[in-house]
Order: structure tokens, then sequence, then C-alpha cells
């Protein structure tokens, strides 16, 4: 059961958020913290973190370039994970029967904000023939109520209504429907793969493609080394526990991808480097350098 | 206080130069409000006017005929660029307006039309698509280990970004037109490497976030016996994360038909991913 408070505040953050992405752009608008917020407000942060994570994932490269609507990762993390938690589903079913859905849909309220605000950039052009700037400025502050509305209003509605559908699909999904359960626990792992595609095809992969290659292969082959190391001390404890007096002390991490950020910030760095390198020679030809090698 | 009769320069200013208060305020409403007033017709038009609109009743007077005629530019063409770099336009259009009054018209309006498109596709790819894909891959990749501190990191990150948004003014006010060209080499060749680390990270988020493998081990009996083909296995033989690559390679494919959008792609690769957990082809893992 989802308190009213707890659809106060998810509500609330809602409409803040689209106002965050849209200014000061702090990552309050973004999936992986709205997981983190709905997770506080519902009291199981694991669950939050692990919906908006995906989430994240799944819109890495859907940007809002040019104007163009994208899905709304963030009300799809915040209703999949109150209804996760509230309902006690599972949270990467959650994933692909509500965040996910939900998500795609909601592009609809953004183009709804949009067109409203269409209607307040008219009353702007008509305050600016009457030099009346006073209402200028709440013509276009009411712009806007016009995007927080088109967040908090389908987020309140679908809180506060959702729960007996929500119920059924979880009852459904237990029982009848399970085949079609396993079927949405496979998506939910295969859904970043689209963010990761969509990302691609804004990057100037063609150019780059010794870098993709480069940055799976040195991964998969870290990440396979750090899935196996852990299946193996998995294996030793399991002989330890058969002998005595044997005391195991080691720990093993999975892979930090923050190092792995580094090596394709280094290959960046240096990709800048080589790439300034003509213009300096330029640069050394025209002061006289005689001894050039060419 | 109204100056419409107040002495005027022959330019239509009443000489007044934007003070670093002024240039702060810019800073600020673009910084948190920019894009309140976004809309389909003319996108940033409302924007572009209520960011600067303080600092231009100071340079022409309230109600002043100039104030209304420059307003009216801004405010009835269409603007749109990222707000990561927009106080770039801010601050140079100020300065040609400061200096030239309603005379800049024609300047003004051809640098906003001029920067807007260049500026929008360097913002975008760094500040709207490397930047989040690196730190937004970071926080997601620790939130679904449970841990939050990827977030914070992030925020962090951000603060620094906004902290530049806010130092573009005074340089693009002292400087005017002539930033724009020093800076747009420079601004290639970052643009350039940065698309290389995204290029590299995304490779790598193929190899650790897409969880896919096969599940089947079809059994072929014959007359000697009965031979169980581990099809997981063999993938894993010819190269680990085969499936997720896979995957990835055929949206990339799929993305580029003609008429498909990004969630149209989403919900086919549902459709065909739950069909093949369903039945047991794909797992999870």
């Amino acid at each position: 059961m989802i308190q009213w408070w707890q659809i106060l505040l998810l509500t609330l953050y809602a409409a803040y958020q689209i106002m965050d992405e849209l200014g000061p752009y702090s990552s309050a608008g973004q999936a992986v913290f709205a997981g983190l917020v709905s997770g506080v407000v519902m009291g199981d942060i694991t669950t939050g973190l692990y919906i908006g994570g995906s989430m994240q994932l799944t819109v890495l490269g859907v940007g809002t370039f040019g104007g163009s609507s994208r899905i709304d990762a963030n009300s799809g993390t915040v209703i999949a994970t109150a209804f996760a938690v509230a309902t006690k589903m599972d949270p990467q079913q959650a994933l692909a029967v509500i965040a996910t859905p939900v998500a795609a849909l909601m592009v609809y309220t953004d183009i709804l904000g949009r067109f409203a605000n269409t209607f307040w950039a008219h009353r702007c052009d008509a305050d600016v023939e009457k030099m009346a700037w006073g209402s200028f400025n709440v013509h276009y502050l009411m712009g806007a109520l016009s995007w927080m509305l088109s967040r908090a209003l389908p987020v309140f509605l679908a809180l506060a209504f959702g729960q007996g559908l929500v119920n059924t699909i979880v009852e459904a999904l237990n029982g009848d429907l399970a085949w079609l359960g396993k079927g949405l626990t496979v998506a939910g792992g295969a859904l970043p793969a689209v963010g990761f595609a969509i990302l691609l095809r804004y990057l100037p992969v063609k150019k780059h493609v010794p870098y993709l290659i480069l940055g799976f292969s040195v991964t998969a082959l870290l990440v396979t080394l750090f899935g196996y190391v852990a299946a193996l001390n998995t294996d030793i404890k399991a002989v330890a526990g058969l002998l005595d007096n044997v005391a195991l002390t080691g720990q093993y991490n999975s892979l930090p991808m923050l190092l792995v950020a580094f090596i394709g910030l280094a290959l960046s760095l240096m990709y800048y480097k080589t790439n300034q390198a003509p213009a300096l020679a330029a640069a050394s030809v025209e002061t006289g350098d005689d001894d050039d090698e060419l | 206080m109204t100056s419409s009769n107040a002495t005027k320069l022959p330019n239509g200013t009443t000489g007044y130069k934007p003070t670093q208060k002024d240039l702060n305020s810019v800073s600020l409403r673009s910084l948190l409000l920019f894009q309140a007033g976004w809309n389909y017709e003319r996108m940033q038009n409302t924007g572009y006017l209520w960011v600067i609109l303080p600092t231009l009743r100071k340079i022409y007077g309230d109600k002043s005929p100039e104030l209304q005629e420059m307003a009216r530019l801004h405010c009835s063409t269409f603007f749109n660029t990222t707000n990561f770099l927009s106080n770039i336009v801010h601050g140079v259009d100020l300065a040609l307006e400061a200096e030239d009054g309603v005379d800049s018209k024609d300047a003004v309006a051809g640098l906003k039309t001029g920067l807007m498109g260049p500026l929008a596709s360097i913002g975008d790819s760094i500040f709207g698509a490397l930047l989040p894909t690196v730190f937004g891959a970071l926080a997601a990749n620790m939130a679904m280990q449970g841990q939050p501190w990827g977030i914070l990191i992030w925020v962090v990150v951000n603060l620094f970004i906004d902290w530049f948004r806010c130092a573009q003014t005074r340089v693009a006010y002292d400087q005017g037109i002539k930033l724009v060209t020093t800076m747009s080499d420079k601004l290639n060749a970052i643009t350039d490497a940065a698309c290389v680390m995204g290029v590299f990270m995304v490779g790598a988020l193929v190899a650790t976030n897409v969880g896919l493998s096969f599940d089947i081990r079809p059994e072929i009996v014959t007359e000697a016996g009965s031979i169980v083909i581990d099809i997981p296995n063999i993938c894993n033989m010819i190269m680990p994360k085969l499936v997720p690559a896979v995957l990835v390679g055929f949206v990339y494919w799929l993305l580029g038909k003609k008429g498909m959008t990004s969630t149209k792609a989403i919900i086919i690769v549902l459709i065909i991913t739950v069909a093949l957990g369903a039945c047991g082809v794909l797992i999870k893992g």
C-alpha cells in the first residue's frame, strides 16, 4: 500500500525533476537519481537504485536534442519503484512491465506540455507589444507550470489509482502467466542494449570504430576474469568449509568501472594530443625549422 | 523609473553599461529557467528575452520604443540552442547592444542564428551525450550494486558544469564577437577527442551491462547414445559477451531503418526478448 504522503512526495519530486533537467541539470532529473529518491520515500533504497540504474542505462543515449521528446525514464522509475515496493513485485519484472511502458507513454504528456507553452508564448508576444513587462514575466513563468504538470499529473494519477491494476498484474505473473514473468525478467537485462545502440547512432562511430572494439574487448576480458575469480572464490570457500582450521581472508570485488573509464580518458587525451600535433608542426615549419625529418 | 524622456544617445541607449551584477542575473536566470517557456513554435524565443530583459530595460530605458523594438526581435524570432553554452550568445549579444544599441539589430539577429546551430552540436555531444554517458553509467553501475555514491559523484561534476555555464557570460561579454572566432577551432578538437572516450565507454558498457546469454542445451539422440550440445558454453568459447554484442549490433542496424524511432526500437526489443525468454532460449546474466 502506498501512503498518501508518499504519493505527495513523489508527485512533488516529479514536478521538480523536469525543471532541474531543463535548468541546473544537477542530475536530479536523471533516472538513477529518481530511483534513489523513490527508493528513500518508499523505504527500499536497493529496489529504487536497481530500477533507476537500469532505466538510466536504457536511456543513456536518448537526449532531448533539438527539442525532440524522449521517453520519460524518470517518471517510469518513480512509478515502477513505488509499485515494486508496495506490491512486493520483482524489480526486474517491474522494470519491463511498468517502468518501460510508462516511460514510453509519457512521451505524449511531454508533447502536450510543449504544446501548452505555445499558448503562453503568444501571450508573451502580446505583452511585448504592450510593453507590459510584469505580465510578460508572469506569462513566461507559466511555462514552468505546463512543464511541471506534464510530469506531476500522470505520476499522481498512476500512484493514486493504479494500485488495483498493478496488484492484478502481479497476481497474474505469479500464477497463470509465470512464463511471461520469466520473459520479462530477460527483457529487463536486454533493455540497456537499446540505450547503447541509440548512443552509438549519435556518436561518430564509423570514424572511431577501433575505440569501440577496444572498449568492448578490454572490458569483456576483464569482466570475465573478475567473474571467474569470484566463482573460484566460491568454490574455494566450499572446499575450506570441509576442512577445519582454514582461515580465508581474501576479498574479491567486482570490476571497478571507474578504472575502465580512466583507460578511455587516457586514449581520449592521446587522441587530442596527436590531433593537435599537425597544427604545431605546421607552426614550427613557419618559424624556419630546417631540420625537419621530412 | 521610466526614462523614455531621459537623455538618450543617438544609438537609442541610455549609455548604461551592464555591471557584474547584471551579468550575474543573466547567468542565474539562464541556469534556472531559460527553458521554462520552451514551445514547439519558436522554442526558446521567450526564454531568450526573459533572461536578458532586466538588463535590456536598463540599457534602453523602460517603456522606450527602442526597448520594444529589440524585445520584439528577441521574442518573435525562433531560437534554439544548448543551454550549456547559451550564455555565450547572451554575453556577446549584450556586449553588442550596450555598445551600438538599436544599430546592432541586424548584427544581433545574425549572431543568434549563426551561433545557435554550432553551439548546439558541440553542447549536445559533450554535455548532452558524453558526460551523461560516462557519469550516468558509473552512477547506474554502482546503483545496481546497491551503492548510491556514484550519483553523488555525478552531482559534483554537474555543479562544476553549472559554474562553467555561469562563467561564460562574463567572458563572452568582455571578449564580444572576438570570442566566437578564436574558440571554434579548439572546440572542434575537444569535441572530437570527447567522442573517442564516448565510443570507448559504450564498448565497455556493452560488455558489462547487457545481461543476456543463451540457455538452451539441445540433446541429439543417435543410435550410439545422446550428445548434449552446450550452446552457452560454445558461445563463451567463441567470445564472452557474444549475445550482448550481437544484440547491440542488431538494434544499431534497426535504428538505421527508415521511420524507426528509439521508442519503437525499445518496444521491438521488449517483444523479442520477452518471447525468447518465455520459451527459455535466453536467460538473464
